[in-house]
């Protein structure tokens, strides 16, 4: 199917280092609605919500603010901390979004492993869907998100 | 067929009631003023994205463009703030620029030292080319414009607040944090080397000290020490008797940078304190400072700030906090400066 010229905009922009560094589609050769339709099939599979999903990341993420940089308990499986850089990050849609870049870092207390998000990305999935591509720094893997903070 | 040119329509833009200049008609005001080499702040290069290139246009303006429409206030509405992005030059126009951006210019500059002061943060120094002089205001700060590398496809800039002693003139430092995967921090932290050759702009901002001799209560975070650090090679230079007590807030020992040259200046300047908090310290590591977070050390220290004054600078949710605590112990708003990684 041709593409619309807002779309092809739009996947410039995710492919550029506009606002991101290396952009938002990582290596994924997928077009955007291929990786979008295939991560809300999974998340789907996972039996999670987009709305549950979300709401957990700002949970955590507002928890874990105030400890200013240092890692805080969520509860007794996993802890978390929030790193923040000078700047704000726009949301690549055509919408004027922007977002504190803020980085939160949620480490299983028991397994060591760590999953990360920013402010951006919970803007990303709650409103465009938008996990980012593979192999993008910031790259939401579904499976080891749901597993780290459910 | 012979050529056909056509020629542009041509119209003035009067800039602060007193210059004028020539602009075609369609480009972008903040191209147009580039061109004539002033240097309105920009770090997304003019997409609508940052909202740094606001200025006032009193006249002869076009309609508010979408990305004005987020990015700029009722209050900035109201008071013919612009983008300067998004005007576009159709008609003649009247603006007002602060100042002290017409004072901003690109200066070429050369890197000299990359110094570690942590596992990740750095301090870079930048020498100016041959002649060439930076005055700044303590507190300021300069665009560093990207050049392209693996990374980065796109020619955009960043902000970073200067951190050298003012009287320093033909050279220049900041200091550095790195940011996981960022644009720019990636650039200097992997790429930048020493005899490289960069360009900034600047300098830019109003956060600086007061004329005044009220009691002084700096806070910082992490590379939020850079601008304090200045304004404490300018209180060293000037002879300063403030006093002036800085709360510099770490996570752990091994995040805190500038000790020695902080001891020093607690020497070299008459009345001031240094004091360094470690939020926890890991096992086996030696630290006899004060602990928990710099909020609750400096909260500790005051029962009453009223008549202090208050510089900070560090992430927004250490400069949040910190101004909840200053005016719980008395310290009044319009006497908190801040410069919030914004």
């Amino acid at each position: 199917m041709k593409k619309s010229p807002d779309i092809e905009k739009l996947e410039k922009i995710l492919n550029s280092s506009a606002i991101v560094s290396g952009g938002f589609m990582g290596t994924d050769t997928r077009d955007l609605y291929e990786i979008i339709a295939a991560d809300l099939s999974e998340l789907a599979g996972l039996g999670i919500t987009i709305t549950k999903l979300v709401s957990r990341m700002k949970e955590i993420t507002a928890a874990a603010i105030p400890a200013l940089g240092n890692w805080t308990n969520i509860d007794e499986k996993r802890h978390a901390r929030v790193d923040e850089a000078k700047g704000r990050l726009t949301c690549p849609w055509p919408h004027l979004g922007r977002f504190e870049k803020r980085i939160t870092f949620v480490e299983n207390i028991h397994t060591g492993e760590i999953v990360k998000w920013t402010d951006l990305n919970i803007h990303l999935i709650e409103t465009h869907n938008f996990f980012e591509g593979k192999g993008s720094p910031y790259r939401i893997e579904l499976k080891e998100i749901v597993k780290n903070i459910f | 067929m012979s050529e056909v040119k056509l020629s542009k329509t041509k119209y003035k833009i009067v800039i602060n009631d007193k210059k004028e200049i020539e602009a075609d008609e369609g480009k972008s005001l903040l191209s147009t003023l580039l061109r004539q080499k002033i240097h309105i702040p920009t770090s997304c290069g003019g997409k609508g994205k940052c909202g740094l290139c606001k200025l006032r246009v009193a006249e002869g303006a076009d309609i508010l463009q979408p990305a004005e429409e987020t990015l700029l206030n009722d209050y900035e509405k109201q008071s013919n703030i612009r983008l300067s992005c998004q005007v576009k030059v159709q008609n003649n126009l009247k603006i007002f620029i602060p100042p002290e951006i017409l004072n901003v210019r690109e200066y070429n500059c050369q890197c000299t030292d990359i110094k570690d002061l942590t596992y990740d943060i750095k301090e870079f120094r930048f020498e100016l080319n041959s002649g060439d002089t930076l005055n700044y205001i303590p507190g300021q700060y300069m665009q560093l414009q990207l050049p392209l590398y693996a990374s980065n496809n796109q020619r955009i800039s960043r902000a970073y607040s200067i951190s050298s002693d003012p009287k320093d003139i033909n050279n220049f430092e900041f200091i550095i944090r790195k940011v996981p995967d960022g644009i720019c921090t990636t650039y200097c932290f992997e790429y930048l080397k020493k005899g490289d050759k960069i360009k900034i702009k600047g300098p830019y901002g109003q956060f600086s000290l007061t004329q005044n001799h009220t009691p002084i209560i700096f806070i910082a975070g992490g590379s939020g020490i850079a601008p304090i650090k200045s304004m404490l090679h300018q209180m060293k230079n000037t002879g300063n008797k403030r006093k002036a007590t800085f709360y510099f807030g770490a996570n752990r020992v091994k995040d805190l940078c500038c000790i020695d040259l902080m001891s020093r200046f607690e020497k070299e300047i008459a009345n001031f304190r240094f004091v360094p908090a470690v939020a926890s310290s890991d096992p086996g590591e030696k630290w006899d400072g004060q602990t928990g977070l710099v909020t609750k050390v400096f909260r500790d220290d005051y029962k009453d700030a009223t008549g202090c004054e208050a510089y900070l600078c560090g992430s927004p949710g250490m400069i949040d906090a910190s101004i909840k605590v200053l005016k719980e112990i008395g310290v009044k708003e319009e006497n908190i400066f801040y410069d919030k990684f914004e």
